[in-house]
């Protein structure tokens, strides 16, 4: 159908005119994100240069009904930017400004279009920097880590994008400016700061972040081990927990992710071991180096098979592009691969990745595992051949597997969302009453349902009738409804 | 009086009463926020209690919400683990359910921030019985929307918290405290050399014309690093019952209003120094979070100078026969907090009053 020529003009008149893509060869550049296998040609692409600008265009939106997509840098993995048929995308883009850096408070206040790695760039000058690392950091934006509660390798030790937010500016679907949260985290009610991030755009579009910095550490260790097997590399992890370790970040990589980065960065890992793991402790020197000791042996005592310790700067930078390479040069060793974002418990570890191997194996395709080990995100890559018709049989694999992690008591997703490529999957995860609640909540923020309409919360025309898997209900649980 | 003592006990507790219901735990904050209005029935959470599942190499635990956090405490010390929490009504048996519902917090939100950032799944009760859970037990989790941060600081208004799940932190080796006398303008300057350095404090309070550093680590490593901090700001080293003393002021005495306050932790001394008739104060230099005990007449003033300073205020404790207000003016998401209530409760069953006059 396409959105009407008035309709064009309108939003040309709020913003200007080179500021709205209407050209289908153009628009063309923002029909997906990260998550290639979905893509829609958005009708109208625009690119507001202020907060005000996107308020305005989201009423143009409100008045006629016309569904919107809020998009960063498009380097989302669950197709959360996706954007919507007879929709419009909004980027933010152009509202890069770093507007505040406050290190007396140790606070930054940034447009939603500052990347990641621009606001530790503004803040390193006062020693400070800001804690969520995302491996996509250089590219993705703060508003993109909003939207997606997004994670990082340090994120063991000093929490996620949501632990780092203290107050988001919010265009709410009918284009009234909010603000949730405040200076110093404290709430006037429940927390709507919170409710926010991670709601994946569909709540409302920020414009305005201001972030917690922290002091740059005194000191970083860092260590990067192999072992025999996945298993002994477990044990580390969890013997390093049990002696009341918190590492700043345990990454855990297989036979295949080394071979892979290896190949791309000669990063010196050790090609052919079953795991390497990266620890690295940050803190003042003195707790460091105690502890950075105990580590040592507790990767010893588990047979670790070579030790290496970074000896500067330029050592330490080299194991973590090695294990930051690992997911692109998955590309080198395969034709295609698909990324999952599971958790589960810790302690599972093990033996998920054991059901993981058995299921790839079961399936003909090989799966390379390259995860945050200390919080139990996996990253399994499903790797696979489209020219080799092997498509259908990865993404089932794949989506087998995230169902799996919320079997051995986890999530469906870790730091990725759920966006497009996850709602069918939510059922698993989540009671229908549920998910009930939380259509509430978003009816509460946008009733009409305008904002990033399909994504996250399933719907049955995207999904079908599918039944969810048996999981038992709470009431079930305490006894106050039986199943046969 | 309603008494469950499970989710479904508590479930069947609210579908069987009608009209209006306020939601009470072990009463350590029943004065808090708005007044409560007059309710058909109370519901008693202090049934609830008890560890659902503690996961020690998962440093996860799954409690009852009318659980006393001191009492989950002393099940997790034997594993060295605890909730790294210290709001000053623990040690009066608040609940984790009622602690969770005020967004209470203490010193150690320097390092570890509010419950909110602790509580990793939740269930809940709604007003029309629904039963909803979000999170679970892994740290890492971004699946659907946090519900649990929705009910942080809804003092009992959009749902009953039935159980909640949290992140676990390993108890520190040693610990140690450093008190240095000083005014509350010399403790700022102080606050700033001790977060500008590497001395990572665990906690950093000023009150009663003393601050207070606290610092953990290791026991081979924390002497190392106290000496260190000493060098450069002075003091020495105090009793570890300092905290509880710090606690006691925050509880504050009868007969006196006590409000929560909240601005850039650069402008809390001007703050502090402009607000009338206060009597005692903790200060939380690196966090900018206040408590003062004031006149209870001095409170509508103390909201309306925090609110020009770009601040939040709240009240804690209300004397008996005054009525002083819980809130200033209202946060520019009132629209949102009206809504967010009127679907999750649309009757208004839940705790009327709390945010009077805001809904
Ligand atoms: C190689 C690679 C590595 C990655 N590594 C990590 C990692 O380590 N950890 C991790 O967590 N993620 C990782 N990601 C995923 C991705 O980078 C993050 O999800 C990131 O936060 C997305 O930011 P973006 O700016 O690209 O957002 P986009 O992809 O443009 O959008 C993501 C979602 O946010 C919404 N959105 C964007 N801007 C706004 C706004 N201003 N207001 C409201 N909603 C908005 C969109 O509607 C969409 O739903 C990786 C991706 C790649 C390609």
């Amino acid at each position: 159908m396409g959105l009407s020529y008035a309709v064009r003009r309108e939003f040309e008149y709020t913003l200007s005119p080179q500021d709205v893509i209407s050209d289908p060869v153009r628009c063309r550049a923002y029909e997906c994100d990260g998550l290639t296998g979905y893509r829609v040609i958005p009708d109208l692409v625009l690119l507001p240069r202020t907060a005000e600008q996107v308020a305005s265009a989201v009423r143009v939106c409100a008045e006629h009904g016309i569904p919107f997509v809020a998009r960063g840098a498009g380097t989302g993995l669950s197709g959360g930017a996706l954007p919507v048929a007879d929709g419009v995308v909004i980027s933010l883009a152009r509202l890069k400004r770093v507007l505040e850096v406050d290190p007396v408070n140790r606070r930054a206040v940034v447009e939603p279009g500052v990347t990641n790695l621009e606001i530790t760039k503004a803040a390193a000058p006062h020693g400070l920097y800001y804690a969520p690392d995302p491996s996509s950091q250089q590219v993705c934006t703060i508003g993109g880590n909003v939207a997606e509660n997004s994670g990082g390798a340090h994120c063991l030790k000093y929490g996620f994008t949501t632990n780092h937010v203290l107050s988001v500016e919010v265009v709410l679907a009918d284009g009234s400016v909010v603000t949730l949260g405040s200076d110093t985290g404290e709430q006037l009610g429940p927390d709507l700061r919170g409710t926010f991030l991670g709601s994946e755009g569909t709540l409302g579009i920020t414009t305005k972040i201001t972030v917690r910095l922290l002091r740059t550490p005194e000191s970083v260790r860092t260590l990067l081990a192999d072992f025999p097997s996945i298993a002994a590399a477990g044990d580390v992890v969890s013997d390093v927990v049990a002696a009341g370790i918190v590492p700043a970040a345990v990454e855990m990589m297989d036979t295949l992710a080394i071979e892979a980065a290896e190949e791309a960065v000669h990063a010196g890992y050790t090609v052919g071991v079953p795991a390497a793991l990266v620890v690295e402790l940050d803190g003042p020197t003195e707790e460091c180096d105690v502890q950075f000791e105990q580590v040592k042996q507790i990767c010893e005592r588990h047979g670790c098979t070579r030790l290496h310790i970074a000896g500067s700067p330029e050592e330490r930078a080299a194991i973590w592009r090695g294990r930051k390479a690992a997911f692109a040069a998955v590309g080198r060793i395969s034709p295609d691969y698909f990324v999952q974002d599971g958790v589960v418990p810790r302690t599972r570890l093990a033996e998920v990745l054991d059901r993981i191997a058995g299921m790839g194996a079961d399936a003909g395709l090989r799966v390379a595992n390259v995860f945050h080990a200390g919080d139990g995100n996996l990253h399994p890559l499903v790797l696979y051949s489209a020219a080799a018709g092997e498509t259908e049989r990865a993404e089932k694999l794949s989506g087998e597997i995230a169902e799996l992690c919320v079997e051995m008591g986890g999530s469906l997703s870790g730091e990725h969302g759920i966006g497009t490529d996850k709602a069918c999957s939510m059922p698993k995860m989540f009671t229908e009453d549920d998910l009930a609640v939380m259509r509430r909540v978003r009816g509460a923020f946008d009733p009409r349902g305008l904002c990033n309409p399909g994504k996250v919360l399933p719907t049955p025309r995207l999904c079908g009738e599918r039944p969810g898997k048996y999981k038992p209900h709470p009431l079930e649980e305490s006894g106050v409804i039986e199943r046969l | 009086m309603n008494a469950p003592t499970d989710l479904r006990t508590l479930r069947t507790a609210v579908l069987d009463t009608s009209g209006r219901l306020a939601v009470a735990g072990a009463g350590t904050a029943a004065g808090w926020g708005g007044a409560l209005e007059p309710v058909d029935a109370v519901l008693d959470t202090t049934g609830m209690r008890g560890v659902i599942a503690h996961n020690p190499g998962d440093m996860t635990v799954s409690v009852r919400a009318g659980t006393p956090l001191r009492e989950l405490a002393a099940e997790l010390a034997p594993h060295g683990q605890h909730v790294a929490f210290d709001a000053a009504r623990v040690a009066g048996g608040a609940t984790v359910g009622g602690l969770f519902a005020t967004a209470d917090a203490g010193p150690a939100a320097l390092v570890h921030g509010s419950l909110r950032d602790l509580v990793i799944g939740v269930t809940l009760v709604l007003a029309d019985g629904t039963v909803a859970s979000s999170g679970g037990h892994v740290i890492k989790n971004v699946a659907g929307y946090d519900l649990a941060k929705l009910v942080h600081g809804s003092y009992g208004t959009l749902a009953v918290i039935a159980e909640v799940v949290l992140r676990l932190h390993p108890v520190p080796e040693s610990t140690a405290t450093l008190s240095v006398a000083c005014t509350l303008p010399e403790a700022a300057e102080l606050a700033a050399v001790v977060l500008g350095g590497p001395y990572e404090p665990a906690a950093l309070e000023w009150a009663e014309g003393t601050l207070l550093i606290k610092v953990d680590g290791t026991e081979r490593a924390l002497p190392a690093r106290v000496e260190r901090l000493r060098a450069a700001v002075g003091g020495s080293t105090a009793e570890p019952d300092i905290w509880e003393r710090h606690a006691a002021l925050v509880r504050g005495a009868d007969g006196r209003a006590s409000i929560r306050v909240g601005v850039l932790p650069s402008r809390l001394p001007e703050l502090l120094g402009a607000l009338p008739r206060v009597s005692t104060t903790t200060a939380g230099l690196g966090t900018g979070v206040a408590t003062v005990t004031v006149e209870p007449d001095a409170v509508a003033e103390a909201h309306r100078l925090v609110h020009e300073m770009g601040g939040t205020s709240a009240l804690r404790a209300r004397p008996a026969g005054t009525d002083a207000p819980a809130w200033g003016p209202p946060p520019s998401a009132l629209g949102v907090l009206r809504a967010i209530k009127a679907e999750l409760d649309p009757k208004g069953r839940f705790g009327p009053g709390r945010f009077a006059p805001w809904m």
